[in-house]
């Protein structure tokens, strides 16, 4: 009877250490994702206070935190995950992967008007691992529903540049918009777990819409209507762009 | 034109998108010379919007094309996986109805060989998903999801079977050898070795009411030994709010009422005695 009682005690003291140390580890993936979530929107408004004239200035303050959350923020989720981790805690780390890309493709946009590839983050986070180990790699899965996030920003982003008058790059934005959409109505079905991706979907419908809209309307009336009014203090409200942002 | 474009402004939302989409050519047309009025919102992006290659389009069509590939290829694996899954699913099934022979008193080496018939099989089923599985490496946890509650189940009545042959408890490096697991390669997840314990646990108070009445008096005393040791054990470890949470809290209802059946025969003086004494020291 002793021998039994003991045995099981050693068995399940063995499974208790496992247990707190997934457990710490997870703990500590959650926080460097919450700090990696944290700093991107950071990075992401930043972007959005760009406008026509101090562009230059505004998006390399941003590449420059972007660059901070990377080496900080990113560079502690690189030194928990290991193998199996990687897929084991994605449920612990992926919001924070994906604000990360989502700002990440945010400042690429507004620089360049293209879409920053997987690759090209993936290799920024090269160089954050210790060479032994494998280096962390966002997966196909985190990058495709940050990118479905960022569809949202570049909504602000639109309005935004629509009410200072920049509307041919609202358009531009409406073109890339639309094309996201179109791409990844092929992906969200066979993603991995598409319930969060469907959700994305319709929100990303959403926000494409109130852009196409929003550029129909000043299309249409505001061409006339700007010059009009003067450029200081222009009512936008006959183009119910007030409510687009919520 | 101005003329038009100024009703078009100030008319019915209807009326106004009639005339906005009569007069999508003349914009097309309008210079700058002649309608001053667009040169104010149109052309803005010349001083400082980024510059929009026309690559773009494509060098996304081709990101793209990558992904969904890719994502095919998981899709197949996943497939793959499920069709095992399926599979084991139903070795289960006719090894824990093998196992439910217990409760009818079928002697315990037939129910033991019936069970191990279906061992064979699952071992076979495991020895294919981790044949899958190397072609992925890294990515167990991937697909873990699609086998989990088979691999719990497994563990379940393994578990169950193994107590009914040694009356000890199936330890994890156990577990996974009676399956074929490698646990360097595709071993089995710790949680889900837990959570079949308390699925196990589920069956012995079922199991001890039928034992009782066919007779056997003693199987109560050894079951609640069992079932206090394994209870006093899982409360070693720190568990998240989480479902083996979940489940290892339901096993204290399991303990009751096999304590009730105990203490039924005990009142009753239909234990054996020697057994009583052992029980109370």
């Amino acid at each position: 009877m002793m021998s039994t009682t003991s045995a099981m005690k050693v068995e399940f003291e063995h499974h208790s250490n496992y247990l707190n140390e997934l457990n710490d580890k997870r703990e500590r993936v959650v926080k460097a994702s919450r700090d990696v979530t944290m700093n991107s929107k950071k990075v992401i408004f930043q972007v959005h206070r760009a406008s026509k004239n101090n562009r230059e200035e505004v998006l390399s303050k941003a590449e420059k935190d972007l660059a901070t959350v990377t080496d900080h923020f990113m560079s502690k989720l690189v030194k928990e995950l290991h193998g199996t981790d990687f897929w084991k805690l994605r449920r612990a780390y992926t919001f924070g992967v994906q604000e990360y890309v989502e700002a990440a493709l945010f400042c690429r946009f507004c620089r360049t008007g293209t879409v920053l590839g997987l690759n090209e983050i993936n290799a920024t986070l090269v160089p954050l691992s210790h060479p032994s180990d494998e280096p962390l790699q966002i997966n196909v899965l985190d990058y495709v529903l940050g990118l479905a996030d960022l569809t949202g920003e570049l909504m602000r982003l639109a309005i935004g540049r629509i009410s200072e008058g920049e509307v041919e790059y609202a358009e531009k934005i409406c073109r890339f918009v639309q094309n996201i959409y179109r791409e990844l109505t092929l992906l969200a079905p066979i993603m991995d777990d598409n319930a969060e991706m469907k959700k994305k979907m319709e929100t990303m419908l959403q926000s494409a819409t109130k852009i196409e809209n929003a550029c129909f309307s000043v299309h249409v009336r505001g061409l006339e209507y700007i010059p009009l009014l003067g450029t200081d203090d222009i009512d936008y409200s006959f183009m119910s762009l007030q409510d687009l942002d919520s | 034109m101005r003329a038009t474009l100024r009703v078009a402004l100030f008319c019915s939302p209807l009326r106004r998108y009639c005339a906005a989409e009569s007069r999508r050519p003349l914009m097309a047309n309008a210079t700058p010379s002649n309608e001053p009025s667009s040169a104010g919102a149109g052309g803005v992006n010349d001083d400082g919007g980024p510059d929009f290659s026309l690559s773009a389009a494509s060098s996304m069509e081709r990101l793209f094309q990558d992904f969904r590939v890719q994502l095919e290829e998981s899709g197949n694996i996943r497939e793959r996986i499920r069709g095992v899954a399926t599979e084991m699913e139903a070795a289960l099934r006719v090894m824990h109805a093998s196992i439910l022979l217990v409760h009818q008193s079928v002697s315990v080496p037939e129910v033991l060989m019936k069970a191990k018939a279906q061992t064979d099989v699952l071992r076979d089923l495991y020895g294919r998903l981790a044949g899958i599985l190397r072609e992925c490496p890294g990515q167990y946890y991937r697909y873990h999801g699609d086998w989990r509650s088979e691999t719990q189940n497994a563990v379940s009545l393994l578990s169950f079977v193994h107590w009914l042959e040694s009356a000890s408890l199936l330890t994890h490096v156990e577990a996974e050898s009676k399956l074929g697991l490698d646990s360097s390669e595709f071993g089995m997840d710790t949680e889900d070795y837990l959570i079949g314990l308390c699925f196990m646990s589920n069956e012995l108070p079922r199991y001890v009411v039928n034992r009782v009445t066919a007779g056997d008096y003693d199987c109560p005393r050894k079951v609640l030994n069992f079932l206090t040791e394994l209870h006093s054990a899982f409360r070693m470890l720190n568990l998240r709010n989480d479902f083996l949470r979940k489940k290892f809290d339901g096993m204290k209802y399991d303990l009751r009422r096999v304590e009730e059946v105990y203490y039924d025969v005990k009142i009753r003086g239909l234990a054996p005695v020697g057994c009583i004494q052992d029980q109370g020291s």
